[in-house]
């Protein structure tokens, strides 16, 4: 057996458990850090797939797995532990055939659905009934269209997700399941005239973020928009270097925004760098340039030469066709449900290897320092700065290319000091997950 | 009647005998050291009419030989083989020289034997001898034209080796669509 590395390529970031990332690493084998959970689609390249009619492929898909959750609320003041199993399936329908190939206009549907459920220990803070968030129904979907002839291409994508996450606790009290629905889309043109040295890319993409009245966060009920235009000259064939525009529009739907102080805004970044192959083993993100925020009504924005830099340097090493080791720096700003934007400076590694052709072993890691900007409201707080620590690891058996069986751990650590807040510390966490999981990809 | 019949045979006979041109002066006794003229010239023994007929026979061959060399020069250009084809293609030209040349002989000859020119006729006869030795010879050169199979090593191949360790994947592409999320930080009660 031949096994690649399956590398799960996500168009939109399912906060299942904390806060996974996309790092973006690479244009294609996107990096993940964190504990993912189970697969929701399936990995490419690899000879599975029930051929449902000419050059049409499904893959299906269901997993798994239960384990240990040492802190289900986010608190570090008498946190709740609780056992926790999940259970996932879905659909994946393709054109994309067996090799790999895309033809001249592909397509990918998928559907799936998770279900969690949490077995608690111990009575949870305030005597708040286990029913509440003990069961939730995470449903995703998506498609995608992308047809191309040599110079021309159109892309068309849309991904759908509902999250539910406990709640945050705060001493004797919990708060309601914070639900939210999430939905991106995007549409893209991409032109290489001649013999394809220079690529340009024109991307439109619309998010709506929901969260559900209860949550507490629905004021940051947002329609984001994001034009982009990106060119790039090859001069050498995987080596290019590039310039890159993005302008957002990003607006909340619900009045009370305005009532909390939560404004819109237009973010803008313009970058410039060398995204590719440095050697054949070895590729590299290096990306400099400006951002703003652009926030309206006079609120808090950034500023500075340091606020208003971006950065992006990030290295991938393969040591051979069966590892991969990716580490990289990041620093730009992101728009932030409890504050206008937080300041954020990202480091991340990542290292998968697979062993004896049939053991896939995931590391990787990340710290981010994110400093609130513009604070809504805090508990007082009139500044708030977290490091955030993101540790996971997955370790998996294939007994067929199409059957594994592993486990896998995740650690959330938050650093949170809250300036002027009577607990400074109110919100830090530590997070420790722990799971044994069996699935099937077909 | 049979004295008429003798008198055409006697005629045929006659003409058909290799005569001797006009008689030769008086041969001068040879002076010492003065080499002598020993050649003998011929003249052909066919009458006018197969004179005529042979010469048709001449043209008709030589056509059949620009007939088989066209096939020649359009099978060259079928398979693109340009070396053979400017072989080919200059003994077409030369052949239809040639020919040309055998037409005003033939058209002359015509003349000649209508005029009963002895003389005229024998040349133009000979020079449509000659065109068709040249033009049979032309059609041999042409089969034997040698092309691209004998001085060509083949088709230009490129073999592109890629090293495998490079990866498949476009990685000068820009990331792929997506707006990251992430669990919203713990926040007191907010209006909502």
């Amino acid at each position: 057996m031949n096994l690649r590395l399956a590398l799960w390529t996500l168009v939109v970031v399912v906060a299942v458990a904390g806060a996974s990332r996309l790092a973006h690493a690479q244009a294609q084998g996107e990096v993940t850090i964190g504990y993912q959970g189970l697969p929701y689609k399936a990995p490419g390249e690899t000879q599975t797939g029930i051929q449902v009619s000419d050059g049409v492929l499904l893959h299906v898909g269901a997993g798994a797995e239960g384990g240990y959750d040492s802190n289900v609320f986010y608190t570090d003041t008498d946190p709740s532990a609780a056992a926790i199993y999940r259970a996932t399936i879905f659909g994946e329908l393709t054109n994309a055939t067996r090799t790999g190939l895309a033809k001249a206009l592909s397509f990918d549907a998928r559907a799936g659905l998770q279900y969690r459920r949490y077995q608690f220990t111990n009575t949870l803070p305030g005597n708040a009934a286990e029913s509440d968030y003990a069961n939730a129904w995470m449903p995703t979907a998506g498609l995608a269209l992308s047809a191309g002839t040599g110079q021309l291409g159109f892309g068309l994508a849309d991904t759908f997700a509902r999250i539910e996450d406990p709640p945050y606790a705060s001493g004797v009290s919990i708060g309601h399941v914070i639900t939210r629905y999430n939905n991106q889309a995007s549409i893209e043109g991409r032109w290489s005239p001649g013999g394809g040295r220079l690529t340009t890319m024109l991307r439109y993409t619309n998010m709506i973020d929901i969260f559900d009245e209860v949550s507490g966060y629905s004021y940051a009920n947002s329609n984001t928009n994001l034009l982009m235009l990106d060119a790039a000259w090859k001069w050498l064939p995987k080596t290019a270097i590039f310039v890159n525009a993005q302008q957002g529009i990003i607006f909340y739907l619900n009045d009370s925004a305005a009532t909390v102080g939560k404004e819109s805004s237009y973010p803008l970044r313009v970058t410039a760098g060398l995204r590719g192959l440095l050697t054949e083993r070895t590729s590299a993100v290096l990306s400099l340039g400006y951002n703003n925020a652009f926030v309206s009504g006079g609120a808090t924005s950034t500023s500075g030469f340091w606020g208003s830099s971006f950065a992006e340097l990030s290295f991938t090493l393969r040591p051979s066709d069966l590892s991969r080791i990716v580490a990289g720096y990041r620093h730009d700003f992101q728009n932030s449900v409890i504050s206008q934007f937080y300041n954020a400076d990202t480091v991340y590694l990542s290292y998968v290897q697979q062993i004896a052709g049939r053991v896939a072993l995931d590391l990787s890691g990340r710290y981010v320092r994110k400093d609130y900007q513009g604070l809504l409201s805090n508990a007082g707080a009139t500044a708030r700065l977290d490091n955030f620590f993101q540790v996971g690891a997955t370790l998996d058996y294939f007994v067929r290319n199409w059957m594994y069986a592993g486990l896998g751990y995740s650690l959330l650590l938050n650093d949170a000091n809250l300036t002027g807040a009577a607990d400074p510390n109110s919100a830090d966490y530590t997070k420790h997950q722990m799971f044994v999981r069996l699935g099937v990809t077909y | 009647m049979v004295n008429a019949k003798v008198l055409l045979t006697t005629t045929f006979v006659a003409s058909t005998v290799f005569a001797q041109g006009p008689a030769p002066a008086p041969i001068a006794p040879p002076s010492a050291g003065a080499p002598a003229d020993v050649s003998v010239k011929q003249r052909p023994t066919l009458t006018p009419e197969e004179m005529v007929n042979q010469s048709r026979e001449y043209a008709k061959s030589m056509n059949e030989v620009l007939k088989r060399i066209q096939t020649l020069q359009d099978q060259a250009k079928r398979e693109k083989d340009i070396i053979r084809l400017n072989c080919v293609t200059d003994k077409v030209v030369q052949v239809r020289v040639n020919i040309s040349i055998a037409e005003q002989s033939m058209a002359a000859l015509q003349e000649a034997v209508t005029r009963a020119d002895e003389g005229e006729r024998t040349h133009e006869f000979t020079r449509l001898t000659i065109v068709n030795q040249k033009v049979q010879v032309l059609g041999a050169e042409a089969e034997n034209c040698i092309g691209e199979d004998l001085s060509f090593v083949g088709a230009t191949r490129v073999d592109v080796e890629i090293d495998p360790n490079i990866p498949t994947y476009d990685p000068t592409q820009p990331p792929a669509p997506g707006i990251d999320i992430d669990r919203p930080g713990e926040a007191s009660p907010l209006a909502g």
